[in-house]
């Protein structure tokens, strides 16, 4: 027998009373697991896009006013040297749907000869620049849709439109894009939906937006103010965002998403934290007496601390691990990237950070609740508390 | 086999609620000699659960001073007194207080895990002294698959186990009905008489002070009679 015996026997004493304090540790903590994931794939997403160093030129009123084709031409007049300015990429918003399928995919036309060099972190090979520049049909996709619906590299497949005038495309997969931001996109080129459009009788070179790769933060912030400077006082004047200002847009659309994660991630923490304190006192109260004997026997003051403290943190071991380790199973077996089918925050997937942080935090909690019922029972004066009882 | 003599010189003892001084132990001399069998009698309040704690270390006189064996009591850190405790005195309780959740066996090798000892040396220790108390064949029970009686054995087992020089008691037969009563005092005489045990016992009820060799009464934190028992023998007293 050993002393981490006597723990683990320990938490045999109230079966019911460790259960549910298992069960009020390992519920939130697989809400913080989830929660600290989303927060974590944000901002790596965030730190991904600083380091594209990709400016969003739109409309200054709203996303779905196009720009004329022609802004491209002035924006990279701003810098004819290109100091300051790596390319620029004009895209139109698609909105394909796979045929009888209910999903608009996250599908653009984007600059057949820019779309390269400004998206570089698709990690086009040259070959895959080669097919994609030879063929008007060529399409780049996430892995999200070629995961659904089975596309590999030379496959045919047809897009139908959920805009005016409806267009119904067929395109040729060039590369699947492996990168996790852009795990939920499909690009295309734009030259191909101009000529359709021109074909279908509504005649459209307008963009949504263009993405234009800057040399370093400073040139961003430079052609930033330079752009909305440019286009000022003109019927398509322009409102000019860094990616991750542009991703906070949707993300933060219904609210501010990663800072409310946060907040209910904090709140579950103390939550847990006063249920874990409130067990421990109860469990320290009801075994005054025993732990006072253990001293008698000769347990020396920091023992008892240990034990109690110890049963703490391994309550909330076992709580989260309980609710952590399933929480993990069951994000990575379900397809949450198709779930979270929303642009910006593609490619979610369950952060080790958040595993093992929600781990520490859990550990820092049963230490933190432990502490005063642990200290009670250091300080317990061995007379007064046999006294109470003989 | 080992015992002790335990010497109290001058020993006072006072506490403090809400700063008011309540003296419970006034100007104590006593002297025990090793293997005797003592009962300590007196009322409630009276300092005899006080005098148990001062001479088992679990206290410290206010004044005075408690030797036991070589151990000058108020000259150790309470750190050093639960070392020492742990090696020299074996405690029996009323409540026995054994843990719920371990086994007879468990619950009597609970001090030797303060030893540096191999596991089947403990093994062996804790049959022994299991089975000395009689319940060689309860090794596995939990103590709410025993009687009180088999409890208080059990906890006896636990106080011989690390094989103290003495056995404090306080009321270890007041929550036990008089059959069992009196095997659990058979079983301390046995510890005394066969073993050497110096023991000391409080008790409200003079059937069991009657099983000791020596009797003291105290009266408001004083000795008041010190009377040898001839109804019995200790080794020290023959």
């Amino acid at each position: 027998m050993t002393i981490t015996y006597v723990l683990m026997q320990n938490l045999k004493r109230n079966p019911l009373r460790t259960s549910l304090t298992v069960i009020a540790f390992a519920l939130p903590m697989a809400v913080f697991v989830a929660a600290i994931s989303f927060v974590v794939t944000l901002a790596e997403l965030a730190a991904h896009n600083e380091e594209e160093l990709r400016l969003g030129v739109h409309h200054k009123t709203t996303l779905t006013n196009g720009l004329p084709e022609g802004h491209r031409r002035k924006i990279e007049g701003l810098d004819p040297n290109r100091e300051r300015l790596v390319a620029v990429c004009g895209m139109k918003w698609f909105g394909g749907r796979v045929p009888n399928e209910q999903n608009t995919l996250t599908s653009l036309a984007a600059d057949a000869d820019t779309f390269p060099i400004v998206y570089s972190d698709t990690s086009m090979q040259p070959e895959d620049i080669e097919a994609w520049n030879k063929d008007r049909q060529a399409c780049v996709v996430g892995t999200t849709p070629a995961d659904k619906y089975g596309w590999k590299v030379g496959d045919r497949l047809t897009l139908n439109s959920t805009v005016p005038p409806y267009l119904s495309l067929e395109f040729h997969v060039v590369k699947i894009i492996s990168n996790k931001e852009r795990a939920n996109f499909f690009y295309f080129r734009r030259d191909y939906l101009v000529e359709a459009l021109e074909t279908a009788g509504a005649s459209d070179a307008r963009c949504n937006i263009f993405w234009v790769k800057c040399r370093n933060t400073a040139s961003l912030r430079a052609l930033q103010k330079d752009i909305d400077a440019l286009f000022a006082n003109s019927p398509d004047a322009t409102k000019s965002e860094d990616e991750n200002a542009f991703g906070a847009n949707f993300t933060q659309a219904a609210g501010n998403i990663p800072g409310l994660m946060q907040a209910m991630a904090i709140v579950v923490v103390i939550i847990i934290g006063l249920v874990a304190g409130n067990t421990m006192m109860m469990s320290f109260r009801e075994r005054m007496r025993e732990l006072a004997v253990f001293k008698a026997i000769g347990f020396q003051s920091g023992r008892i601390f240990f034990i109690v403290i110890s049963e703490s943190i391994l309550l909330a071991l076992i709580g989260s691990l309980l609710g952590v380790l399933p929480m993990w199973g069951i994000l990575s077996a379900l397809p949450i990237a198709r779930l979270v089918n929303f642009g910006p925050i593609s490619g979610f997937t369950v952060s080790p950070v958040a595993v093992v942080g929600s781990i520490c935090i859990a550990l820092v909690v049963g230490v933190a609740s432990g502490m005063w019922p642990a200290y009670r029972a250091m300080r317990l004066k061995t007379t007064d508390a046999l006294r109470r009882v003989a | 086999m080992s015992s002790t003599d335990i010497e109290l010189r001058d020993v006072s003892k006072v506490y403090h609620k809400d700063r008011i001084e309540i003296p419970v132990l006034d100007g104590l001399d006593l002297k025990i000699e090793p293997g005797q069998f003592v009962a300590l009698m007196g009322p409630s309040g009276s300092g005899k659960s006080t005098l148990l704690h001062l001479i088992g270390g679990l206290d410290s006189p206010t004044s005075g001073s408690v030797r036991v064996g070589e151990a000058q009591i108020e000259l150790m850190s309470e750190r050093e007194r639960t070392s020492w405790r742990s090696r020299h005195v074996g405690f029996i309780f009323q409540m026995y207080h054994l843990v719920p959740v371990l086994t007879a066996a468990q619950n009597v090798e609970l001090p030797l895990l303060l030893f540096k000892m191999s596991a089947s040396e403990r093994k062996e220790r804790v049959k022994t002294a299991l089975e000395i108390v009689g319940l060689g064949d309860r090794t596995d029970h939990r103590p709410n698959q025993l009687s009180g009686g088999q409890e208080q054995r059990v906890a006896i087992a636990r106080a011989i186990v690390t094989d103290p020089d003495a056995i404090l008691a306080d009321e270890p037969t007041g929550d036990l009905d008089s059959k069992t009563s009196e095997e659990i005092l058979e079983l301390l005489n046995l510890l005394n008489t066969e073993f050497g045990k110096t023991i000391l016992m409080v008790t409200h009820d003079p059937r069991a002070a009657n099983h000791a060799a020596r009797i003291l009464h105290l009266e408001k934190g004083e000795l008041e009679r010190d009377e040898m028992n001839s109804a019995r023998f200790s080794p020290a007293a023959s």
